[in-house]
Parts: C-alpha cells; structure tokens; sequence
C-alpha cells in the first residue's frame, strides 16, 4: 500500500516536474481572470474548488490504475516490476487523456463530434 | 485500504494493553524523495542483474569448495600427507572458480532477461520466468550446437519454473 502511494507519488513528481509551479500558475491565472472587483473570499472559493478537483482526480486515478494493474491476489507487500511499469504508463495516458479532455472541453465548448 | 491499516494497528495492539487509554495510531506517512530513491535502485535491470550474478558468484564458489573437497588424488599412495593436501586445495580451488564464473554469468543472463521482459510487458507472471529459463539454458549450452541449445533451454525453463513455484507455495 505505501508502495504503491510512493510509486505514485513519485510518478506525478517526474511527469510534472513543475507541478507546484503549474498550480500556482493556474491559481494566478485564474485570479488574473477575475475582474478586479472579486474579493478573497471567491477566490479563497475559486482555490478550495480547484483543489477539491485536484484531490478528486488524483483519487480516481489512484482507484483506476490501481483495478487495471495490481492483480488481486496479495502474494507480497511491496510493487514487483510489472506493476510498477504498469503504473507508469497507466498514469502517464490517464494523465495525457485528462489534459487532452480539458484543453478541448475549455477552448471549444463544445465536443466536436 | 487506510481504515485496514488502522484496524490491524488496533487489533495488534489491544489486547497487550490492559488499561482504559486507546493505542496511539499514527497517520499514514508518505515515502520521501529519498526513500522513493532507495526503493527505485532495485527497479534497475543493471542492479539487479549484477547482484543476481554476484550472489550466483557465491553460490558457485561455495560449491566448487565442496565438491572439490570430495575429489581424490590419482597417485594416492606415492604423495606424502602434506602433498595430498596442496593437490586437494590446488582442486578446490580451480575447480570453485570455474564453478562461480559458471553460476555468475546463469544468474547475470537469467536475472537480466527476466527484468528486461517484464519491464516490457508490464505484468508479473510465470512467462518472464520461461523465457529468462530458456534462455539462460540456451547459452549455457549454445557451444554444443543447436540441438543441445534447444534442449537446454526445455530443460532449464522447466526447472526456474519448479523452482518458482516451490519458493511461492505458501500463496
């Protein structure tokens, strides 16, 4: 179990590197969105529903990659090799699939179907 | 899975503690960079591969020892006490070194393979240890012609998975 938080702890911090950088960025960004007569607390809000996201992403990618890679039946504690490259790719297309949806959910509107 | 771990905290600890105050649970705790490191060293193919073969290294060494030992001089009679012993040691030696080298480099191919297409196929099963066995057997027996590579490698696929399956009884 620790193993497998660790692995993916230390999957997200190599594919994004930057990820604090980047959260804070989307944070700044989305404030520099906001007309400039909001005041903290919706953006106190505005963060809390980020973060609310974040935490509901990183859960379901847990749970999803955890079903589709880690066979059932315990024979050890800790990731064999197998698992830990099933994690790899598992998180990384999960990630790039979630990326890919969000930029075409954000820019058209609409899904081109 | 983090109320489990709890729970089994709790059932550990309750019945040596007699008196009314609950055991102390400690969160869970995520692994630091360091430790992510530490227990990523092993996921390496080289790593694992030249540990396989030292360890392989050992066991051959402790074995040439011992069978060499067991080997007695051709002019038993004719030697002195003392020359029988530098002939037994003489062998023991040749005869443990040849054997390391021989189990080194079987768990070097058997170890590296077996990383490398598990690695590729992303899954934990028997047929990484048939393709590492039959390999393994293959060059090991490769100088004897084709033949004897195929059948090397029948034969020693048959035996990793044997000796496998006897390691993991217990699951």
């Amino acid at each position: 179990m620790g193993g497998f938080f660790c692995h993916f702890l230390a999957l997200r911090n190599s594919l994004n590197p930057n990820k604090n950088k980047a959260f804070l960025r989307s944070e700044v960004s989305m404030a520099a969105n906001i007309p400039a007569g909001i005041d903290k607390e919706q953006a106190f809000g505005m963060a809390e529903t980020e973060m609310e996201y974040r935490v509901e992403l990183f859960n379901r990618l847990a749970q999803t990659c955890f079903n589709k890679c880690v066979d059932k039946r315990y024979k050890e504690a800790e990731l064999n090799m197998g698992e830990n490259s099933c994690i790899d790719r598992c998180v990384s297309k999960y990630w790039q699939v979630n990326s890919m949806i969000g930029q075409m959910l954000s820019a058209g509107g609409r899904p081109p179907m | 899975m983090v109320a489990s771990n709890s729970e089994n905290d709790l059932k550990t600890e309750v019945p040596s503690s007699n008196e009314a105050e609950q055991p102390q649970i400690q969160a869970i705790r995520m692994p630091s960079m360091e430790e992510i490191r530490a227990q990523e060293v092993w996921n390496n193919c080289a790593v694992r591969s030249v540990a396989s073969g030292v360890m392989g290294g050992g066991l051959g060494f402790m074995m040439g020892i011992f069978l060499g030992a067991l080997d007695n001089p051709i002019m038993q009679e004719q030697m002195s006490g003392r020359q029988q012993l530098i002939y037994n040691l003489k062998q023991m030696g040749t005869r443990s070194w040849s054997s390391a080298k021989t189990f080194a480099v079987m768990g070097v191919v058997f170890s590296a393979v077996e990383c490398v297409v598990e690695k590729a196929r992303a899954k934990h099963d028997t047929t990484n240890t048939v393709v590492a066995g039959c390999v393994t057997g293959g060059t090991m027996s490769a100088k004897a012609g084709p033949k004897a590579a195929c059948v090397g490698c029948v034969g020693f696929a048959a035996f990793s998975v044997a000796i496998e399956k006897f390691f993991d009884r217990h699951t």
